[in-house]
């Protein structure tokens, strides 16, 4: 069956068939889609999940995994030991060695090594030059802080257990049982999640590969299965595994590693990103709507991805979140080897003296990577947001970015010529359309030589870039890590000559093919290749100016003729580490070296760096944004869009974004015009186009499209002041832009599953772009009984439930919730640089309590100038007739002058949405003193009162009262 | 603010209406100055209902739904339908605006609107505003020197080129349409003669046609044919042979024809199998999937072709020469017979005295025509070979009735040629057979007048066609005009549409819009792929200049 082949709109369901029938009748068959495993195809994969029945079809089960007690030292925070893995029936055992540590910030890590691969006491196969340590580094890319140890955590002993209290006023516990080991999270005494709580435990440990004998075949007889390994054991995927024409050496022999984690009394997850599907997490094993497979973790370039699947993508952020009424809890599984995890939910906890809570439903996960250690972090909430803020302590928060990176972005592949891209620029500006950044995909580099223009069509960057300048625009030009295999191309013969490539398994520089051909690959887990890099970025280097930005793709790396599309997992990075073992954080790597190159390209011009990248891991937050990948020209991928991002964002990764208008295939008209609509509340917002598509520039679609899409960019650049506190919010303690309602309303479970509407950052907007075809209006769930105000005209919405807002083509369904001020910028400009000087607008959306509140954060918008406390915090705060502007900024060295900077940037207006009927009649009102035009529209038609203040002409920056 | 070309026309106003100007509010343009005048109050242009105070002009905060009280400022911009709708400003939400931008005096070049959009937003955009009083307020530290005097000479001297480049273009013009005339006269002229010779021949053909008619009337009265010595059989045996050979010959032909194509159809599968095991799935290439699909197809039926060999033998057989070993032994029918009875009887003739004999003959050739007329007897002139006389009848009488043929057929030509749309005043008549060529970096382009365009890539490969003359159309337009004058503009234009050409990998034919603007000489200046194979080719040429040139004015030209 050539799956294929057959037209994309067919895929979906051809797929679900396939994958049937396979599971069905012949679970041996591979289901082929593309080039990816199933994981029945992936060794280890197998191996745990046969584990795992195993363990569910014997009564008796008792996992082999032991800690002995007199091995257990408690110091400073930090519980270590030794678990003792029985091998087999003789009472063989294989030495763990364990640490948990109980950190200052209430989370706790639970670290599982090998001791005989510590002490490098075993030997590889196949003349291996790889290291004998499980990879042991994925913390130097991905935890930036977070690790101090807890002074006030205590243990307390007991014979068969021992419990460690710790966490804010001492609310957490750990009770770590020895035989057989497990681990039982507590909070309030309440159990909230458990290890190896199914005793699905498994470190693989390291094994010589032993060579038996070939039974003689006698003449006639047919071929008997090998003898059975005395352990019982199915050795077929332990040693050399073929996938899809290539041979994996796996010179470590089997090496997984795999722990059950339950989360008691919990109905959701989320998480896990990347994954086409809902935000709340399917089964995988049984249950209706389950997925057959288990959620995978494997970057992957994956062509023309289907929806509503657990196969895996682009990125890979191995964070879970478990939710229930009032309490949400994570865990963060730190491995950045392939990863998959199988999902259950069961209806009745086994252990009912756990409960005494609401819901009866235990999730039960199980995880599984194929190599490194067992290393996890543990979240006890109580809110989402306290498990966000502490996952991001660890990781780090999403980078403040550069406040243009906000704002719209054209791409396409490609722009053809320099000339092509002035001529846009022109016509964007020509039509009123605002836009920050034009890109450029592969073609504009010579040959596909990155760090070089293609001398016939880009003959003149630099006048190209200055055109951009002039109205303040940028352009971002796409890196990838794939260096072209070229004589006289000077960047691969420095890669050669300072060996900075990744090598193949017999340590020569790794060549395969990807967009130039033959390429090779730079390893970024080398220090001196990042130092090279970032010299591969200098002016001098790589001809351009300031306005250049960039885009790393194919990072996880995309690899045309290699296993699933990605790198041999033999090969071998700096420090002789295997593909194997760092193949999801690789992208990190890539994107953090260029990161590092674009800090500073020229002495003293430091400024944040702009990167976009395909593929990420926990950390890759840090550095820029990511996208969803190659999405296509069709309603599904338009809602498939939100799930995807609201994900990303509770993930710790919230400047996420789809590509509007979908990559492959022509949108029609007023799919492109709901894509805009759905892509200016995208935290990245970036139209893009494959090559054969026809062009799509807004400017091209003819009326009414163009309005209805203009006034979307143009919503999204008057509430860049709102976008961009989110931002700020978003980079301080890793609060998601794109709020989903569970994280908003944690109490209220109808709307634990909603994944297509959602607030943005604390504004109290709530949006529900339409996603589907025809559609004229849509239901929002309003999930409290505040006030609600339709953003447009003022249509009051009120009490809990659905609501039903009308929703014609030109109109997105936003609405305001009651009690939020809400900062804009109202006069379109050709980019948002060219708003810097405009004066704001202050949105006053009165709550029931007849208070409202709001926050507006205000920097530069590209230097790290902030840093220095060169920036504008306000909140404002309107209750009891007074609207108050106050200041939350710490003070620092650079806080005047900025502040004196921008003296002259006013509020012109105060718009009071629900204005109280007492103001009838009013005509003015005092603003810092002064008096002030008042204008009152009474309620009407179901719109209600507003009210607006004519130029209070109170300054941005400062301290100021508006008296009503 | 779509009406800034409105303003084109500002130009010839301004030195009567600005010496009024420096009492007008910043922004105002002198035809707007009438609203501006009385110091008590201000009316919204259009909304006279709303009144407000003075003070309210230029204070950067919008308060007419028309953006009128805001002409210096950027505070009404938001008043636009390309804007989220709000309630604010009245009513009247995203009404349209009354002014068309912020009027810059640009002393020392031409007045221009900029649009309120770029009123201090920190740019100094001296392309429409060379004054620099766009960022009056100097946000962020901005300082725009006023620049009008350098920009307005420079613009001066250019348009001055344009100027004369304008005329240029307009007298090559009129001299390609004299051109044309020529041309056409001289077709109507070839025509005429034409006609007259073809008259005549007429008549000569004629003529000869009745000659040759009798020659053969007579020929066919002959009974004895000279040379045909032979029965039947053997003269058929001879048509056979030959035929024989003929259809040897061609079968030959057609098999060594077959072979050729044979090979290269094993060479192309060749092709595709490699490309098949080669191709790489995350191209992300639909068109080269469904290529490898169907060529999966193709070779999945491909085995049920029949086993040819059979064929090929016999094949091989039959196309032996003849010999009496193989074949047909012609030698053996060749051989004449002797000579039946009933010939013998038409030979009566040589018996006879001569006196007698030609009587006779004469009198036997009567009634054989006679019989043969009335079908009572089998003709058989064409059985054997004819009579010099006849054959140079015939020539004759062909050679002029050819000639005729050939007259007509150029007669027809050149009348269709006539009547073939050349465009308006048949001008592209004079550009007939010629081309012209760009050079635009990747691809070297070609355009040649009512023939083709092509693309020559310089990275290899060959030419490229994108397209057949189809037909003219008109097409509207909207361009910026270079400082050069080269740019398409604004308006409706000419269009010369080129169809079917070569077709796209994963995509359609190629075709080109080749859309013409006034131009002194025949240039291409820009090709775009608007979307997949489908060009757009910018093409200055005098063809289409207009005898009232329009004066293109400065911010027509940057808008």
């Amino acid at each position: 069956m050539r799956v294929s082949s057959t037209p994309s709109s067919q895929w979906t369901a051809l797929f679900v068939l396939v994958s049937t029938l396979c599971t069905l009748f012949t679970p041996a068959v591979s289901v082929k889609y593309e080039n990816f495993k199933t994981c029945d195809q992936a060794g280890f994969c197998k191996r745990n999940r046969a584990y795992a029945d195993t363990a569910a079809a014997t009564s008796s089960w008792k996992a082999p995994y032991a800690l002995t007690s007199d091995s257990l030292s408690w110091k400073n925070g930090q519980l270590k030991g030794t678990i003792l893995k029985t091998i087999n029936t003789n009472g063989e055992t294989v030495r763990l060695p364990i640490t948990i540590s109980f950190l200052e910030s209430g989370s706790a890590r639970v670290t599982i090594d090998e001791e005989k691969r510590q002490k490098g006491d075993i030997e590889l196969r196949h003349n291996s030059i790889a290291r004998k340590e499980r990879y042991n580094e994925v913390e130097d890319w991905t935890i930036v802080g977070g690790l101090g140890l807890s002074k006030s955590a205590a243990e307390s002993r007991e014979a068969e257990k021992t419990t460690v209290t710790y966490g804010p006023e001492g609310k957490f516990e750990a009770v770590v049982t020895f035989a057989p080991f497990s681990v039982d999270f507590k909070r309030d005494h309440v159990t909230q999640i458990k290890f190896n709580d199914r005793g699905l435990l498994n470190m693989e440990h390291w094994r010589p590969k032993i060579e038996k004998p070939v039974p003689e075949k006698k003449e006639g007889e047919e071929e008997t299965p090998a003898p059975e390994v005395p352990s019982g054991e199915d050795e077929s995927t332990w040693w050399d595994e073929s996938y899809g024409g290539s041979t994996d050496s796996k010179p470590k022999g089997p090496e997984s590693v795999s722990l059950d984690i339950t989360f008691s009394g919990y109905d959701h997850v989320f998480g896990i990103p990347e994954h086409a599907g809902p935000l709340s997490l399917r089964e995988t094993r049984g249950g209706t709507g389950a997925h057959t497979d288990p959620y995978r973790l494997y970057n992957a370039d994956v062509f023309e991805y289907i929806m509503d699947s657990p196969m895996t993508l682009y990125g890979a952020i191995p964070f879970m979140q478990a939710h229930r009424k009032d309490s949400t809890v994570g865990v963060f599984w730190m491995n950045a080897a392939e990863t998959w995890i199988d999902i259950i939910k069961e209806k009745e906890a086994h252990n009912p003296l756990s409960l005494g809570i609401g819901s009866a439903t235990d999730t039960k996960t199980h995880w599984f990577s194929e190599s490194g250690l067992i290393d996890v972090f543990v979240f006890l909430g109580p809110t989402p947001k306290d498990v966000t803020k502490a996952y991001g302590e660890l990781t780090g928060y999403t980078q403040l970015p550069q406040e243009f990176a906000i704002a719209y972005h054209q791409c396409r592949w490609n722009y053809n010529s320099d000339e092509d891209v002035k001529d846009v620029d022109r016509k964007m500006s020509k039509h009123q359309i605002p836009y920050d950044v034009i890109w450029l995909d592969i073609e504009y580099t010579d040959d596909k030589q990155y760090f070089t223009w293609d001398p016939l069509t880009f003959p003149n960057p630099i006048g190209m870039l200055e055109q951009l300048d002039k109205s303040d625009r940028k352009l971002v030009a796409i890196i990838d890590p794939h260096i072209k295999n070229k004589d006289g191309y000077q960047v691969v013969k420095e890669l050669k000559e300072k060996d900075l490539a990744v090598h193949n398994k017999d340590g020569n520089i790794y060549e395969g093919w990807c967009w130039p051909g033959s390429s090779h690959w730079v390893d970024c887990f080398n220090p001196e290749a990042i130092k090279w890099w970032v010299g591969l970025f200098k002016y001098s280097a790589f001809k351009s100016l300031p306005n250049l930005f960039i885009w790393n793709d194919m990072n996880e790396p995309s690899v045309f003729n290699g296993p699933e599309t990605t790198m041999p997992k033999d090969n071998l990075h700096h420090g002789n580490w295997e593909h194997r073992d760092v193949h999801n954080v690789n992208g990190l790597t890539f994107v953090n070296a260029t990161y590092q190159a674009m800090l500073e390209r020229k002495k003293g011009e430091l400024r944040r760096p702009f990167v976009l990248t395909r593929s990420y891991y926990a950390g890759s937050q840090r550095m820029g944004a990511m996208w969803t990948g190659d999405n296509q020209a069709n309603w599904d991928h338009l809602a498939a869009g939100f799930p995807m991002i609201i994900n990303n964002g509770i993930a710790g990764f919230p400047f996420a974004g789809a590509d509007v208008g979908g990559f492959f295939g022509n949108p029609e008209k007023d799919l492109l015009a709901r894509w805009y609509q759905a892509g200016a509340f995208y935290p990245f917002f970036r139209g893009h186009a494959h090559i054969d598509t026809r062009r799509r520039e807004p400017y091209l679609v003819g009326d009414p499209y163009m309005g209805i899409i203009t006034q979307a960019l143009r919503l999204r650049y008057a509430l860049l002041p709102a976008w961009y506190t989110a931002f700020h919010e978003a980079s301080v303690d890793g609060t998601p832009i794109l709020r989903p309602h569970y994280f908003m309303y944690p109490s209220d479970e109808a709307g634990f599953a909603i994944d297509d509407q959602f607030f943005v950052g604390s504004t109290g907007l709530l949006a529900k772009p339409v996603v589907t075809e025809g559609a004229t209006s849509v239901d929002i769930y309003i999930p409290d009984n505040e006030l609600y105000y339709d953003y447009f005209d003022f249509t009051k919405y009120e009490g809990q439930g659905h609501k039903t807002v009308q929703a014609p083509l030109e109109k997105i369904p936003l609405l305001m919730q009651g009690g939020h001020i809400i900062p804009r910028k109202d006069r379109p400009r050709r980019s948002s640089g060219l708003m810097k000087w405009d004066p704001y607008t202050l949105v006053i959306v009165i709550g029931k309590d007849g208070t409202a509140s709001g926050e507006l954060y205000v920097d530069d918008g590209e230097t790290f100038d902030y840093e220095s406390g060169a920036y504008i915090r306000r909140a404002f705060e309107y209750k009891d007739g007074v609207l108050e502007s106050r200041n939350l900024g710490t003070k620092g060295k650079l806080t005047d002058k900025y502040v004196k900077t921008m003296k002259n940037v006013k509020v012109e207006r105060v718009i009071v949405v629900g204005a109280p009927k007492a103001w009838e009649g009013k005509s003015s009102v005092k603003a810092a003193g002064k008096d002030a035009a008042l204008e009152f529209h009474a309620e009407e038609a179901g719109k209600a009162a507003w009210a607006v203040v004519r130029r209070p002409q109170v300054a941005i920056g400062e301290d100021w009262k508006i008296g009503f | 603010m779509g009406r800034i070309e409105a303003l084109v026309l500002l130009s010839t106003l301004t030195t009567s209406v600005l010496a009024a100007g420096s009492t007008r509010p910043r922004g105002v343009g002198p035809e707007f100055a009438k609203f501006y005048k009385s110091s008590d109050s201000f009316t919204c242009i259009s909304n006279p209902s709303i009144t407000l105070s003075p003070s309210q002009i230029n204070d950067d905060y919008c308060d007419c739904p028309d953006g009128s009280d805001e002409p210096g400022t950027s505070a009404c911009t938001y008043i636009s339908t390309l804007s989220p709708p709000q309630p604010l400003t009245g009513s009247a939400p995203n009404s349209s605006v009354a002014l068309p931008g912020f009027y810059c005096k640009n002393k020392g070049h031409l007045p221009s609107y900029i649009p309120h959009m770029y009123v201090n937003d920190g740019v100094c955009d001296y392309e429409l505003c060379c004054d620099g009083s766009d960022e009056w307020e100097g946000v962020g530290g901005t300082k725009c020197e006023d620049k009008c005097k350098e920009i307005g000479k420079e613009w001066r001297k250019l348009d001055e080129i344009r100027q004369k480049s304008a005329r240029a273009a307009l007298k090559k013009k009129d001299e390609l349409v004299k051109e044309a005339g020529e041309l056409r006269f001289g077709v109507e002229k070839s025509i005429a003669n034409l006609l007259v010779e073809i008259k005549t021949q007429e008549v000569m053909a004629a003529e000869l046609q009745k000659v040759y008619e009798e020659a053969e009337r007579r020929e066919r009265g002959k009974v004895v044919k000279s040379p045909g010595k032979g029965s039947k059989v053997t003269i058929l045996a001879g048509l056979a042979k030959t035929r024989v050979e003929e259809l040897r010959n061609a079968l030959t032909g057609v098999v060594s024809k077959r072979d050729a194509l044979k090979e290269k159809v094993a060479k192309l599968e060749a092709i595709l199998s490699t490309f098949k095991e080669e191709y790489n799935p995350n191209f992300n290439d639909e068109g080269v999937k469904r290529a490898v699909q169907s060529w999966e197809n193709y070779a999945a039926n491909k085995g049920s072709d029949a086993d040819e060999s059979a064929e090929d033998r016999d094949i091989e057989s039959i196309s032996k020469p003849d010999s009496e070993s193989e074949g047909i032994n012609w030698a053996e029918w060749e051989t004449a017979d002797e000579e039946s009875d009933v010939e013998a009887l038409y030979k009566i003739e040589e018996y006879l005295p001569a006196s007698l004999r030609t009587w006779v003959h004469q009198k036997i050739t009567d009634l054989r025509i006679m019989l043969i007329e009335n079908g009572i007897l089998a003709d058989n002139a064409n059985s054997g070979s004819e009579s010099k006389t006849v054959t140079d009848a015939r020539n004759s009488y062909n050679t002029v009735n050819d000639d005729l043929g050939i007259k007509k057929s150029s007669l027809a030509d050149l009348q269709g040629d006539l009547t073939k749309d050349y465009g308006t005043d048949d001008i592209f008549r004079a550009l007939k057979n010629t081309c012209v060529s760009k050079d635009s970096g990747e691809y070297e382009y070609e355009l040649c007048w009512l023939d083709k365009t092509t693309q020559k890539s310089k990275k290899g490969g060959g030419n490229t066609g994108m397209g057949n003359f189809v037909r003219f159309d008109k097409l509207y337009v909207d361009e910026e005009v270079g400082a050069d004058g080269k740019g398409l503009g604004q308006g409706e234009r000419f269009v010369l549409m080129y169809e079917n050409g070569q077709g796209c990998w994963n995509g359609p034919n190629r075709q080109t819009t080749v859309v013409l603007a006034c131009a002194e000489k025949d240039e291409i200046w820009k090709v775009q792929e608007q979307e997949k194979c489908k060009y757009r080719m910018d093409v200055g040429s005098p063809t289409v200049c207009e005898k009232e040139v329009k004066v293109e004015t400065a911010n027509k030209d940057e808008l």
